[in-house]
């Protein structure tokens, strides 16, 4: 069972989460500010979707940025080409592309370690060779000019597209937390620690991730194609780019995978300091070496990141005793009470 | 009918170390599988429990054809087994340890919370019967090496299994440990659960066993109770050398 505290820092923190989804549009003091808001709210629907691989299994996906590439022009060419209603296109895209998540997942998830990460950034490759080359279809590297949904004015556009991220985000975050409490999380768990284990011990774990990678999958894709809603241009370079998805793993390492919040709050770390570093250095490289240092920094000092770090901080100043609760450790803590056990002996 | 294979054969490259494997163990019996370093002991069970797929040969289990089928449809048909260097879920909880092995009924059943009363009333018997259950709480990886042989045996035990295949349960534990394995594998047996142990401990594989399987170089060579196979030539040549 959890314990109070526990649950008492869980509502803490949806309590704190809905006041700033509820009360930025209002804060923001202009458009500008607010669609920087949209682009990491974007970002931490996405490290929330990815965490569901990621965080789960422990299989590191480069090639989100594709699912979410896919959504995004599935949703477009089904409003353009198929006339199809803006919301309607989006679930059919969902619907599209978690179909196309099974046949991609059951492929790139027979490799374990660094052979899945090299899977997933191929994908990632060939769709972005496929969308750029299929220009008949596609409007190649012209771009896909995606029509808004509403006749709105510019700032109401984005307040409308802020409400509906952060629809998605509560959606996914409720999803996570789940699968988190539920014997299909522990067995995906059971993967992450142990996976020949796990199959020894029972659990289908081809099947267990293909579903989880499916969820996923479906998550990645609503975002995606929300983006296309809202920004309204698609282009295949930003949409088929590596580095969409080593922002994700970055996030979600960064705020600690195997936490509920991890991946929010290292969107909003990195997504904020991302946007920085482009005010800040402009069309130059510079911005993708600050986050390399990021990541670096992060791998060196927080290997299970902020959240994490800074429960077990907490938990450094408070009496022990308390610490018997039943859940996840982070490596950090058992190396630390294997030390202690060190210690004592 | 129980666990039986016929023909098993697995290289490794040009190395061969299952070599026609033909071998039928007893039902509800403490069945041993000896034999010296390398002699595909480990090999074997990892081709019965589906951890590695065999060149050639059977596995049959129960007049049930599980030749080439995938670990957990093994598992799930009755088999369960400990690894020869210990694996558990070392972030994961003693208890949640033992309750991964819960198999869940369907889609439905799988979404439910995984600290159902029901099993972990089970899963927390299991962690007492094996002493245990003041551990519940803490991260498997800080539990001692012994502790952590009795969690992967609870995790098994959570299975249901009919068969236990236990890959040198000796190794590495202390004396008055190693007795209460004993032990524990008696009274299992006396509930109906047939065992398959491999081990090094001859001390051990003599006092529990009601059959013996000796292996030498891929394929058994001698097989008997106890007091047969501490006599056989073959045997003795085979850890002798000569």
């Amino acid at each position: 069972m959890p314990s109070v505290s526990s649950r008492l820092t869980g509502g803490a923190a949806v309590l704190l989460l809905a006041t700033g989804l509820l009360s930025f549009p209002g804060l923001a003091p202009n458009p500008y500010v607010l669609s920087a808001g949209i682009v990491v709210l974007h970002y931490a629907v996405l490290a929330t979707s990815w965490n569901f691989v990621g965080g789960f299994t422990g299989y590191l996906s480069l090639g989100h940025g594709a699912l979410a590439g896919l959504g995004g022009y599935g949703t477009g060419l089904l409003v353009t080409k198929a006339g199809l209603n803006s919301f309607v296109a989006l679930a059919l895209a969902m619907l599209l592309v978690s179909a196309l998540a099974v046949p991609i997942g059951m492929a790139a998830l027979r490799v374990r370690g660094a052979s899945f990460v090299i899977v997933s950034i191929a994908l990632v490759l060939i769709l972005l060779l496929v969308f750029q080359s299929w220009a008949s279809l596609t409007g190649g590297s012209r771009g896909l000019v995606v029509p808004r949904p509403f006749d709105l004015s510019r700032p109401e556009h984005h307040r409308v597209f802020w409400f509906l991220f952060s629809g998605l985000l509560a959606l996914a975050l409720l999803a996570w937390w789940l699968i988190d409490r539920s014997r299909f999380g522990l067995g995906l768990k059971a993967i992450r620690e142990d996976e020949d284990k796990a199959e020894a011990l029972g659990t289908p774990t081809f099947a267990y991730k293909l579903v989880v990678f499916v969820v996923s999958a479906a998550f990645t894709a609503l975002a995606g194609g929300l983006y296309a809603l809202w920004f309204g241009d698609l282009d295949p370079v930003f949409q088929f780019s590596v580095l969409t998805g080593s922002y994700l793993v970055l996030m979600a390492l960064l705020g600690g995978v195997r936490n509920l919040f991890g991946p929010l709050v290292g969107a909003l770390v990195v997504g904020v300091a991302l946007e920085y570093f482009k005010v800040e250095f402009g069309n130059t490289p510079l911005h993708l070496v600050a986050t390399g240092v990021l990541l670096a920094l992060v791998v060196l000092f927080m290997p299970d990141g902020v959240l994490p770090a800074a429960g077990s901080l907490l938990r450094r100043l408070r009496p022990a005793g308390e610490q018997a609760s039943i859940r996840d450790v982070t490596a950090a803590e058992l190396r630390e009470r294997r030390r202690a056990e060190e210690v004592r002996r | 009918m129980t666990l039986q294979t016929v023909d098993l054969r697995k290289a490794f490259g040009g190395v061969t170390a299952l070599d026609g494997a033909t071998v039928r163990f007893r039902d509800g019996k403490i069945n041993a599988l000896i034999g010296p370093n390398g002699s595909g002991k480990t090999t074997y069970f990892n081709c019965v429990t589906g951890m590695i797929r065999a060149d050639r040969g059977r596995v049959t289990y129960r007049e049930r054809d599980l030749t080439g089928r995938a670990p957990h449809v093994i598992a799930r048909a009755g088999i369960g087994r400990t690894f020869q260097l210990c694996r558990i879920f070392p972030r994961m909880t003693a208890l949640d340890n033992v309750l991964a092995a819960v198999r869940p009924a369907g889609v439905f059943d799988a979404l439910r919370g995984a600290r159902h009363r029901v099993e972990t009333g089970r899963a927390r018997g299991w962690l007492t019967r094996l002493g245990i259950e003041h551990l519940a709480g803490a991260p498997a990886g800080t539990l001692s090496w012994g502790q952590q042989k009795l969690l992967e045996l609870a995790g098994v035990l959570m299975t249901d299994p009919d068969t236990i295949l236990l890959d040198e349960p000796a190794g590495g534990v202390n004396p008055a440990l190693l007795d209460r394995i004993g032990t524990l594998v008696r009274e299992l047996n006396a509930e109906g659960r047939t065992f398959v142990i491999v081990e090094h401990n001859m001390d051990l594989v003599m006092s529990l066993s009601d059959h013996i399987v000796v292996f030498d170089r891929g394929r058994p060579i001698a097989e008997g109770p106890p007091s047969v196979i501490r006599t056989d030539e073959r045997v003795l040549g085979a850890y002798l050398g000569v």
